[in-house]
């Protein structure tokens, strides 16, 4: 394998950032290249009020007052500090799933297979919503707070809704992303908020992959309730959580949730 | 004199008959209390050299020439290979050997469990042996395995016979009984997760093999390899200097050390073969699941008149059915017990010894059922225990020591707190108190040796080939040495780790290295100070120090053996304990989060206060991962493993760890060699699962049954309580 350093955004391999997801995906088995490519000449990484670069390592977003209580609690929630260290913001929107089953290279819908190992099999973490098909569960909280803040991504070849970078794998199409192989996250942007909040539940204190995380954000009157390992992309709750579907061992993920919306509500004054 | 002993030997609960020569013990034990530098902090010898890197962990070891290895192991719980070519494997490059099964008894095709090994190669480079790994065809004809405990137990796919325990007329004391509780228990399955995992580095020379090894017992591995390679013995060296974590996991060599041993051979290279953390956590052993049935009946004031259950080891496909019945057993004065415990044989990874196996998962089922009891008679927890406490041991041989009473007394001021502790709940956020008790072994015993040397520089060397295996025994055995010649800490050097340089010593389990050890080291240096005395009396220097009465010997040593001498004949040797928890319950998301453990262990004289309060420290946390986060899983249609990994294997992080405050009372055992002492490696571990049960329960009135306690089964116990509520609330008056 080898390792290059990025020259333009044209990109010829696979991008790596920080490695903290790329890295392990590689030494697994679950994603193979010939070339990797270091980004992170090419990455913009600075913070302005409302834009963040793709670049942008969680532990600089964490400690930055111009960011949104939702964002910055969601990244100082997330991982532990040395990988918050190298972990960059748009690697984490792409993380894959920590579905066990997904992450043992089983042969699942999501690595193509015809079967959800989980839905029959241990399922404690897994998703709430949309897990007919597949129900792993999306593990990044970053993705749900600023799908929260509806924010907007640009990558190398367009700018689109934040809410569109994902998609729900299908029998025809088993990816949980719309970006192009080639394609690089350059950057998100999002507006002003009134009130925000990240509430996360976790297996332990620190340094676990949420359960439920609980982005909420107010604006204007309105109020935007996003999950995070609730379903197998980033969750934009419509109502309370009467419509979601669990399986029989994570209905607990349903109340834990709807306390944690609750919470959430309450802090920002929704 | 030499005396020849028939006499019984426990590790880890198990006994065995065995003969023994042993010594007189002829010292008499120091007075209790604090001595020069017995019985007072000090800092680890060898901190430093851990904390810089210095130390040459069996991991850290390169050898000349050197040789990888990588395992080929069944991913299938059961399955038969079918084909297996490994041509490929050795036209891969870097390959310099591969076997497979039948070249050795520990490489098979026929797989009873997860991560059986099949086959194995050598090359240049770890990089080198995986890829020639993956390049061996190997097909599996995977069957059905069993996986159910109770199906198991139907079956008779059994591990030994079930083991039947009684005392009293236990049916009479259930009639006799005002109130009866049952409830089912249930542990999971907890890896060991040592930092260094599992490894060996072995090398043939002359006539003779070189075993570097992180292990917990140099002795039994050099008897096990000398009798598996058909070797004598004193041709098989044994060598572990520092050790990265074994937790009761690495007392015996596995099928790496017979893997690279072999490998050696043929390359006539040093070959090492060391675990990755996914064979680790799959193939290293672990604490077993459990399953336990329990009833206990007592008396309107609390006194017990029955104890029954039924316990279910899942044991996996080898290892052995542990003690998860002994607290039941041996903890209070009821007189009517009855248990009967099973082992099931089953297609998943065998467990090896973790830290107290069985008695920690026995004394949650135990004292979480206990606090059930004083819950309906409506009595103090820590009085219930009080009243049920027994002075001498129900099974008919005499404690040699015994001090849970001032366990309890010293845990009063920590037991108060619930009070307060209580009263900053809100709405939301419950907080409570909890207690368990404890009870294990950890007398340790004969045989094991100690030499020293003391040169004309009044510097003195033990030396001895025990191990260190990161709990600051080495440290320990020091300050016996210093404390008995009479010189400074500093002049002593300790000398372990090596089974050509120093005689025999004990196993690094069962609590044992201490109280096995210590007394063989004290005989030694009493021996050299005796010499030392007949010099000073030549000199005319009487009462003068060590260093004063040899600083004329130039060249010549003062040499001193010592041996640990018999157990108490007819004793039983039992540390004892209690800790007091306090946790935090979020009533709406199920969060559980420990605030303070207060831990009180009685386990005779302290040699280190400072190394005990680590090894109470080390075991309450490890048990904190236990109570709440760890869990080993696999998947219940074909039994394969899914948490292998660290992140999905949750540990506990630093965050939580809660305040921890560690007591010891700190009273020689007087029946116990010439120390008193016992040992603490284990007794930490035992009743914190129960403690943080007994506060959830105090907190919430949920009654929590299955470990962990994860948010699922938190909601699930507090659901259950609100329904038992509204049950009581909503009886009609006068039923």
């Amino acid at each position: 394998m080898e390792l290059r350093r990025a020259s333009s955004t044209t990109i010829d391999g696979l991008p790596v950032h920080g490695g903290t997801e790329v890295v392990p995906l590689l030494r697994a088995g679950l994603l193979h290249a010939e070339t990797l490519v270091d980004i992170r000449g090419v990455v913009p990484r600075d913070i302005a009020p409302g834009r963040i670069g793709g670049g942008a390592t969680l532990a600089q977003l964490e400690c930055d007052p111009e960011i949104p209580d939702v964002l910055r609690e969601a990244c100082r929630l997330a991982a532990s500090p040395q990988l918050r260290n190298m972990g960059s913001l748009a690697g984490n929107l792409l993380q894959s799933t920590r579905c066990w089953y997904w992450r043992l290279n089983w042969p699942c819908r999501l690595h193509g297979g015809d079967e959800c190992f989980a839905r029959d099999g241990e399922h404690r973490e897994h998703a709430i919503y949309a897990n007919d098909f597949c129900a792993s569960a999306h593990p990044s909280d970053v993705a749900a707070a600023l799908l929260a803040l509806d924010a907007t991504v640009r990558t190398t070849t367009r700018e689109l809704p934040l809410a569109e970078l994902y998609r729900l794998p299908t029998e025809d199409d088993r990816r949980t992303t719309t970006l192009e192989p080639s394609e690089v996250i350059l950057e998100v942007t999002f507006d002003e908020c009134d009130r925000s909040v990240y509430l996360k539940a976790m297996e332990r204190k620190r340094w676990a992959f949420p359960l439920v995380g609980v982005a909420a954000v107010r604006r204007a009157g309105e109020t935007r309730v996003a999950l995070a390992g609730a379903a197998p992309i980033p969750w934009l709750l419509a109502e309370g959580l009467d419509d979601a579907t669990p399986l029989p061992r994570n209905a607990y993920k349903v109340d834990v949730a709807r306390a944690l919306v609750k919470r959430a509500r309450a802090t920002i004054g929704a | 004199m030499a005396r020849l002993i028939r006499t019984e030997k426990e590790v880890e609960g198990r006994y065995e008959e065995v003969w023994l020569v042993v010594e007189e013990d002829s010292l008499d034990q120091w007075p209790a209390g604090p001595r020069e530098i017995v019985g007072r902090d000090a800092v680890r010898l060898d901190g430093r050299e851990r904390a810089t890197g210095q130390a040459v962990y069996t991991a850290d070891l390169v050898k000349p020439g050197m040789l990888h290895t990588a395992v080929l192991r069944s991913p299938h719980p059961r399955a038969r290979v079918a084909s297996i070519d490994l041509a490929p494997a050795l036209a891969s490059p870097g390959v310099h050997a591969a076997i497979g099964p039948g070249d050795i008894e520990q490489l098979t095709g026929d797989c009873t469990y997860q991560g059986t090994a099949v086959a194995a190669v050598c090359a240049d480079t770890l990089a080198h042996a995986r890829t020639a790994l993956r390049a061996i065809a190997c097909e599996f004809e995977v069957l059905e395995p069993l996986l159910d405990p109770d199906e198991a137990v139907r079956r008779g796919s059994l591990l030994g016979q079930p083991r039947e325990r009684s005392r009293g007329d236990y049916e009479r004391g259930l009639a006799e009984a005002d109130v009866v509780v049952e409830a089912e228990f249930r542990t999971q399955v907890v890896l060991h997760n040592s930092m260094e995992t599992h490894q060996a580095v072995v090398e043939w020379i002359a006539d003779g093999i070189e075993v570097h090894i992180s292990t917990q017992y140099i002795w039994g591995i050099r008897d096990a390899v000398a009798q598996g390679l058909g070797l004598p013995p004193d041709k098989v060296r044994i060598v572990c200097h520092y050790m990265g974590g074994g937790f009761g996991s690495k007392n015996g060599p596995d099928d790496y050390t017979f893997i690279a041993a072999e490998l050696a051979k043929r390359t006539h290279r040093p070959v090492k073969c060391a675990l990755t953390r996914r064979e680790e956590n799959t193939a290293a052993g672990n604490r077993n699941a459990t399953i336990q049935r329990l009833t206990v009946g007592a008396r309107s004031d609390g006194t017990l008149t029955a104890l029954g259950g039924e316990f279910v080891n899942a044991v996996g496909w080898d290892g052995w059915s542990s003690g998860t019945e002994g607290p039941m057993q041996m903890l209070y004065a009821c007189p009517n017990v009855k248990t009967t415990t099973y082992g099931a044989k089953l297609n998943l990874p065998p467990m090896k010894a973790f830290r107290a196996p069985g008695f920690v998962e026995g004394t949650f089922g135990l004292e979480a059922l206990l606090d059930e009891l004083a819950s309906k008679l409506d009595l103090d927890p820590l009085e219930l225990r009080r009243r049920n406490h027994t002075a001498e041991a129900p099974e008919g041989n005499e404690y040699s020591g015994k001090n849970l009473l001032e366990c309890y007394r010293r845990a009063e001021p920590h037991w108060e707190r619930r009070h307060e502790v209580r009263a900053r709940s809100t709405d939301t956020v419950k907080r409570g108190v909890g207690m368990a008790s404890q009870i294990w072994y950890g007398g340790g015993g004969p045989p094991s040796y100690a030499w020293i040397r003391v040169g004309s520089d009044g510097r003195a060397t033990v030396v001895t080939a025990m191990q260190d295996i990161g709990t600051g025994t080495k440290t320990a055995m020091a300050q016996i040495a210093a404390e008995e010649l009479g010189i400074p800490l500093d002049h002593v050097t300790v000398t372990l780790g090596d089974s050509d340089r120093g005689p025999y010593a004990a196993i690094s389990a069962g609590s044992s290295t201490t109280p096995s050890m210590g007394p063989a080291v004290r005989a030694a240096a009493a021996d050299a100070r005796e010499q030392i005395e007949d010099i000073a009396e030549q000199r005319g220097l009487k009462g003068a120090s060590v260093a004063d009465v040899v600083d004329v010997l130039e060249d010549s040593q003062i040499l001193g053996k010592g041996a640990r001498g018999p157990n108490p004949a007819g004793m039983q040797v039992l540390t004892f304990g209690v800790q007091v928890a306090e946790v935090a319950v979020d009533i709406e998301t199920g969060e559980v989060w420990v605030e303070r453990i207060a831990a009180v262990h009685d386990v005779g004289r302290v040699i280190n206060p400072l190394g005990a309060s680590s090894q109470i420290e080390g075991g309450i946390i490890q048990g904190i991962g236990h109570t709440l986060s760890e869990e080993r899983l696999h998947d219940p249609a074909t039994g394969r493993l899914l948490t292998t990994t660290l992140d999905a294997y949750k540990l506990p992080t630093i965050a939580d760890v809660p305040e921890i405050v560690s007591e010891l009372v700190d009273e020689p055992d007087l029946h116990l060699t010439n120390l008193g002492s016992k040992g603490l490696g284990e007794p930490p571990i035992i009743p914190t699962a129960a403690a943080i049960a007994n506060a959830i329960r105090d907190a919430t009135g949920a009654d929590v049954r299955r470990l962990p306690i994860s948010r699922e089964e938190m909601l699930r116990a507090l659901r259950e309580a609100e329904a038992r509520q509204k049950e009581k609330v909503g009886a009609p008056a006068g039923v």
